[in-house]
């Protein structure tokens, strides 16, 4: 658009000079750009115009990609919190309780999702009986989570149980509140922590 | 006339410097019946006396239809006298080294009331002056020379019936020097024969034991101690946990269960080599081994999926896993009878999730409870079974209520399995027999900390072995 205005006086200009002058006046060379020129200037034009727009694309897209990545990590971390959620048992209990049941519920979709995932459930128990007999008690309790992983159609290879018995307190303290936190299952994941799909 | 005579009369001394004024404190706690009862004060002991409803009232501590604290029985306990040990050719230095290891060991064996107040002037070496020990109170004298040979020592122990005034057993000990690592084990054989010729009855000086114990960054390994409190040693490095061992009927390796990269595996540890070998016949979670009285097989638990049960494996062909019980409940913690013709363990087979003790026949077959389990109990909690050397005795622990603390508890099979509970103090698990069937170390926790304490299951006495140590599962070796 610049050029155009520019371009116009001139041309009249050289058109008037030629009417006055009494000899025929030689061939005047355009002062301007020539129309191949002019074309050329378009496509350029245009062609640079879209490279702008492209890039604003491309970088629109990237900052899209960036933020579903990141949507993405936000998914996978919450999925594995939610995989590695502890679920607390009552006192020399090895059933679940409807609140643990809800716990694992969650678990079990990103658990179906994600097959690559392989989890250690680590069985623990409060202070209270012998030291053999929570052994044997947080054994039931991972045992009794995994039955619950495979009644829901999971392979039972994919969960390697242990217990600690009440070798690894949560809370070392010998109080109801401390003993209450520490009859739980621990859940550690042992293979595929990164191809975690969380799923929609 | 049976002697009604209080237990947990606690007496908490270790490592008492054996000196005479020590005996005198010993000497008046051994004191029984009758104004001791009062004496000893505490509310445990008059509950015992009474055995009333009113004392039944504190169900934390009582097994219903348990006697608590009494034992009806005819013990007699006669008094010794120890005269200072002399020594000759060399043998000066270690005669009250010897003395004192004897006089500790003889105290702790529970079986004699030991003289203390002794004169100044005993009369001769030579010559032993009966009227003197008669008069102030001896039934038996003991008195020892101890004589170097160049080679270690030569210990002469005399035992005098003092009311006979004669020499009523004679024996001859080799001794290593005192810096020597067999010296104690030899003098503790030494007392122990002192107590088989008096009463003709094993003593349990010359023996250890073998506990799990927790280091500083929360690792448990396994240790060993003398059953008089010296020596304490690690014997494994697993720098992880390792709980639950048991020793073999021959002394000379401790198999034990601990955690591994794969779960928890057994191992069997050989006291001479120092060497070690895991034990895994099948796949499965293991625990508490205990060795058959062949010595050449050992029985454990194995866990898989939901179900456990106790299994054999012969540890000389490594074959022949033999299934003994299991189901979808735990099967834990075997002990066999002496002629192993039975063992007793713990289970939850009764459909809840607390344990409680069974006896069954060494080659299967349907178990009988013998816990005092009460129906629809979700109470009544009963483990960690250990049948003794001899005698038919059964010891664990229980607790009848979810609140309560555990007790040491006594079947007498041989008396229609009558119960005895020998604690009413703290919180006390895990009993295992010494070789002399009459001693039980135990895990116990009191108000100053935990530690192991071993009771006397014919008289009550009850002494802390290791003090201030979480400790776990200890285990009696045989007579070393």
């Amino acid at each position: 658009m610049t050029h155009r205005r520019i371009l116009v006086p001139v041309l009249a200009l050289a058109v008037f000079a030629a009417a006055c002058s009494k000899d025929p006046p030689p061939p005047v060379e355009p002062a301007g750009p020539t129309a191949e020129e002019i074309a050329a200037q378009r496509r350029a034009d245009s062609i640079r115009a879209a490279e702008a727009a492209a890039e604003r694309e491309r970088r629109a897209a990237e900052a899209e990609a960036e933020r579903e990545r990141r949507a993405m990590e936000q998914r996978m971390a919450a999925a594995r919190t939610t995989l590695e959620e502890m679920i607390f048992f009552g006192y020399d209990e090895s059933t679940l309780t409807a609140e643990a049941e809800r716990v694992l519920r969650s678990k079990l979709d990103i658990l179906r999702n994600s097959p690559q995932v392989m989890m250690r459930i680590d069985g623990h128990a409060d202070e209270r009986g012998s030291t053999e007999y929570n052994i044997a008690l947080g054994n039931r309790r991972a045992e009794a989570v995994r039955a619950f992983f495979v009644s829901f159609g999971l392979d039972e290879g994919r969960f390697q149980i242990r217990s600690y018995g009440e070798e690894r307190p949560l809370n070392p303290a010998s109080s109801e509140s401390a003993w209450a936190r520490n009859r739980r299952a621990e859940f550690v994941i042992t293979a595929g922590a990164n191809q975690i799909n969380p799923g929609m | 006339m049976p002697i009604a005579r209080a237990l947990e009369t606690v007496d908490l001394r270790t490592r008492r410097p054996p000196s005479r004024a020590s005996r005198v404190i010993a000497a008046g706690q051994r004191s029984v019946a009758g104004p001791l009862l009062a004496a000893a004060g505490s509310a445990l002991v008059a509950a015992a006396v009474l055995a009333t409803p009113a004392a039944a009232q504190d169900v934390d501590t009582r097994v219903p239809g348990v006697r608590l604290g009494m034992v009806y029985e005819g013990a007699y306990v006669p008094e010794l006298a120890i005269r200072p040990f002399s020594g000759r050719f060399g043998g000066e230095g270690a005669a009250s080294q010897v003395e004192s290891i004897l006089a500790n060991d003889l105290d702790f064996s529970d079986r004699f009331r030991i003289l203390s107040e002794l004169p100044e002037s005993l009369g001769g070496v030579r010559d032993i002056d009966y009227a003197l020990w008669d008069r102030l109170g001896a039934v038996y004298l003991l008195t020892g020379t101890v004589e170097g040979s160049g080679n270690g020592f030569v210990l002469i122990l005399r035992v005098h019936d003092v009311l006979y005034r004669q020499v009523a057993h004679e024996g001859t000990f080799r001794v290593p020097d005192p810096n020597d690592r067999g010296f104690r084990m030899a003098v503790h054989r030494a007392s122990d024969q002192v107590v088989e010729w008096v009463f003709g009855e094993p003593g349990m000086a010359a023996s250890r034991i073998a506990f799990s114990m927790q280091r500083d960054d929360g690792t448990k390994e396994i240790y060993v101690i003398d059953a008089d409190g010296a020596n304490l040693t690690r014997i494994s490095d697993h720098r992880d946990l390792a709980l639950s061992p048991a020793w073999s009927p021959d002394g000379g390796r401790i198999a034990y269960t601990a955690m591994t990269d794969d779960g928890w595996r057994i191992f069997e540890h050989e006291l001479g080599s120092g060497e070690s070998s895991r034990i895994e016949p099948r796949v499965g979670e293991y625990m508490t081994p205990e060795y058959l009285p062949d010595g050449r097989r050992l029985a454990f638990t194995i866990h898989e999926g939901a179900t456990s049960g106790l299994y054999t494996w012969d540890l000389e062909d490594q074959c022949c896993l033999t299934n003994l019980t299991g189901g979808r409940f735990s099967d834990t913690n075997p002990s066999y009878s002496p002629d192993g013709r039975q063992l007793v363990f713990s289970s939850t087979r009764l459909g809840s999730a607390i344990p409680q003790i069974y006896t069954l026949d060494a080659g299967g077959g349907q178990p009988e409870l013998l816990s005092p389990y009460r129906y629809g109990s979700q109470n009544s909690f009963f483990t960690a079974p250990d049948w003794a050397p001899f005698g038919d005795n059964i010891a664990f622990s229980g607790r009848v209520s979810r609140a309560g603390f555990f007790n040491i508890l006594v079947a007498r099979m041989g008396e229609g399995r009558r119960l005895t509970q020998l604690t009413a103090e703290g919180n006390n698990e895990d009993p295992a027999w010494a070789p002399d069937g009459r001693h039980i170390v135990f895990f116990g926790r009191r108000d100053w900390g935990s530690g192991l304490f071993v009771v006397d299951a014919a008289s009550g006495r009850t002494r802390a072995l290791l003090r201030g140590f979480e400790v776990g599962e200890p285990d009696w070796s045989p007579s070393m």
